[in-house]
């Protein structure tokens, strides 16, 4: 089986190289993008079989992304894991409705982050309409 | 010029009080109303103009108007009485500023009347010749001042909440790096480590998350303070919540070779708070007994029903530390408090935290209806309790019981059954989770309620709706909950079945008088002699 492919969106250099290292080990394939349209470009590109996105991004931040994803048709079905600095409280509920699959706030645990990835990755294999309620307490 | 309904701005009150003021004087007896408009007369021309009515419902309209700055306004008037009329005058105008007039005898009526947002009373009979254009320019000056203070606080708090809320991503994203990287190299990814290594490893990865836990004790104060703590009341087991907090603190614990103990009665009742803030505050007081309590030493938690008040569960954490001191007994509540005692800040557990946590553990426990408090004795260890409220079928009912209904209103209980068709006893969390939000989504906020988790059923998530409405009851929420389940096509998809069963009730205006433990047996047997299933199947 071939591996599946993470797109990472972030601007933060070190956050891009510690998710690369992270994933890799994990025997996922991972590409890059360090802003929002390069997120979209890649996206076309590489067709991942998932999106990491950051939310505060130049170029158009995650949300607009998001935006982007869910009216081109190809890319609508990407699924989108947010992860953020961002507080929850306003960003979970806005990154659901506007398509995310789940919003993980910064720090997030290796295995929480692993385990929402297979999750997310087994839901798109069969349809794309689940909506995981993953704030559990501590996100370490 | 001003309208009644919108703010009014500091400034434009100020340029009103340079011209005249509008007064509009509300009364209905002729000779009181005469005496207050001579002494109007004998203020210079330009000061004031007055315009007089006699009742409420007139009053009312010419508000609504606006240009008007400033009510006299009687309590007596044959359309409107006591503090009723300064509610609709208020509600006509809310920013016009209200002096209410009274007589002698009602001067608590009055007194009360302040509470209700007007600016000053002025007794009829007692009020002096030249007091009455003081009284009326001192209300404005004051409503001006609080207008403003209110508007500046409001854009400071604001500004704070903006500011810590940056502050708080801002301290995040390196934190993450910072947690990424020390994992990395602790995992091997970067190659093998040895034993030492990995012990410092960890010791970075522990203050990673005590900076982590700082952050969002921060931003928990500030919501706090800002009345924004989310607090979502379900019924849980009490027991739970501190075998879990025990668990996550089990390593601090142990680190320091401190016994870590938990007991409970054996049929403790439920809990009616939220569970997710109830160990959030178990979570706070642990690891604080933990942190101040010396090696080999002792910290116990004990729940219980409250011997003074039945309708309450009592969680005691216990420790063998240093204690508080008396005069510090008071203040451990308060923000930013924190014990200073040498041996603490020294110690393993190391730095002492924003001093944060017991103050956001009270909030929290006061929030839900409970209290907290501290007994202690320095050197011998500190008892801290906290009270929240036991789960009572007759508590949550009561609201819709109350209200006032028509004959023509019936109330429909609704139960929804969630099972695991394999006859697991645990539905995972998620799975109860969108089922009570596809619930919350179906129900009306102000008619209906949801019960959910009662009964023997209550780990498996039972729901029980209760639904007021004057439409063909049960039947048309059954429908509205079976449309919402439509639409979650992912619950069907899991191994669950739903069960929804509906059962009508007689008019609620036949239990309004009846005690409210014969409504709930009502209830209860209603729902399993009415058992009218609708059952949806997985797909699968």
């Amino acid at each position: 089986m071939s591996q599946k492919k993470i797109l990472v969106v972030d601007d933060d250099p070190d956050m891009r190289l510690g998710l690369q290292l992270r994933l890799t080990a994990n025997h996922y394939d991972v590409i890059f993008a360090a802003d929002g349209v390069a997120s979209i470009a890649e996206a076309r590109k590489h067709m991942p079989d998932l999106m990491i996105l950051d939310l505060g991004l130049p170029a158009g931040d995650g949300f607009s992304v998001l935006e982007r994803l869910k009216v081109n048709e190809s890319l609508s079905a990407i699924p989108v894991i947010v992860l953020s600095g961002r507080d929850r409280v306003g960003n979970w509920d806005r990154a659901l409705k506007a398509g995310a699959k789940t919003f993980l706030q910064k720090p997030v645990a290796n295995d929480k982050l692993l385990a929402v990835i297979r999750l997310v990755l087994a839901e798109s294999e069969h349809t794309a309409t689940t909506v995981y309620d993953l704030t559990g307490p501590g996100a370490n | 010029m001003t309208t009644p309904g919108n703010f009014v701005a500091p400034e434009q009150e100020a340029a009103a009080a340079s011209r005249a003021l509008r007064v509009l004087l509300v009364e209905d007896n002729a000779g009181d109303a005469r005496l207050l408009r001579e002494m109007f007369s004998k203020e210079e021309a330009g000061c004031f103009t007055l315009t007089h009515l006699t009742r409420m419902s007139d009053a009312e309209k010419h508000l609504a108007r606006g240009g008007v700055d400033i009510v006299l306004l009687d309590m007596g008037l044959p359309d409107g009485h006591g503090l009723e009329t300064l509610r609709r005058a208020r509600a006509a105008a809310p920013d016009v500023v209200m002096i209410v007039l009274t007589g002698l005898e009602d001067e608590a009526l009055a007194a009360e009347s302040i509470k209700e947002g007007a600016q000053d009373y002025l007794i009829k009979g007692q009020i002096e010749n030249r007091a009455l254009p003081r009284a009326l320019r001192h209300a404005m000056e004051r409503h001006r001042m609080q207008a403003e203070t209110d508007a500046m606080r409001m854009h400071q708090l604001q500004l704070k909440d903006e500011f810590l809320s940056h502050v708080s991503h801002e301290l995040r994203s390196p934190l993450a790096s910072i947690y990424s990287f020390t994992t990395i190299v602790s995992d091997g990814l970067a190659g093998e480590t040895n034993a030492q290594q990995n012990e410092y490893l960890q010791i970075i990865l522990r203050n990673v998350r005590q900076l982590q836990s700082m952050i969002e004790d921060l931003l928990e104060v500030t919501q706090a303070q800002a009345g924004k703590l989310k607090i979502d009341s379900q019924p849980f087991s009490l027991d739970e919540a501190i075998a879990y907090a025990v668990a996550t603190q089990g390593g601090a614990a142990k680190e320091k070779e401190i016994a870590l103990s938990c007991q409970s009665s054996a049929d403790l009742p439920l809990a009616y708070a939220d569970a997710m803030r109830v160990r959030q505050v178990l979570t706070i007081l642990v690891d604080n007994a933990v942190k101040y309590t010396p090696d080999g030493g002792l910290v116990n938690v004990q729940a219980r029903v409250c011997a003074q008040d039945r309708s309450f569960l009592e969680v005691e954490v216990s420790d063998t530390g240093c204690g508080i001191k008396p005069e510090a007994i008071a203040r451990v509540f308060e923000h930013l408090y924190q014990v200073s005692d040498p041996a603490i800040a020294t110690g393993r557990a190391g730095r002492r935290g924003l001093g944060l946590g017991l103050h956001i553990a009270k909030e929290l426990v006061t929030r839900q209806g409970g209290e907290i408090w501290v007994t202690s004795e320095p050197h011998h260890g500190s008892h801290f309790f906290f009270t929240i409220p036991v789960f009572s079928l007759q508590e949550l009912i009561r609201p819709i019981l109350t209200e006032e209904r028509s004959a023509g209103e019936c109330i429909a209980v609704i139960t929804v059954g969630v099972t695991s068709r394999d006859g697991a006893l645990e539905l995972p969390g998620r799975i109860l989770a969108s089922v009570r939000e596809v619930l919350k989504d179906c129900l009306r906020p102000d008619k209906d309620v949801l019960l959910p988790d009662l009964g023997p059923g209550g780990e498996q998530g039972l729901f029980f709706a209760i639904a007021s409405t004057q439409e063909q009851g049960a039947e048309i929420i059954t429908k509205r909950i079976l449309g919402q389940f439509e639409r979650h096509e992912d619950l069907r998809t899991n191994e669950f079945n739903f069960a929804i069963t509906h059962s009508y009730l007689p008019p609620i205006v036949k239990f309004a008088n009846e005690p409210m433990e014969e409504f709930v047996e009502q209830v209860a047997a209603g729902i399993q002699a009415h058992i009218h299933n609708v059952i949806l199947r997985g797909k699968g």
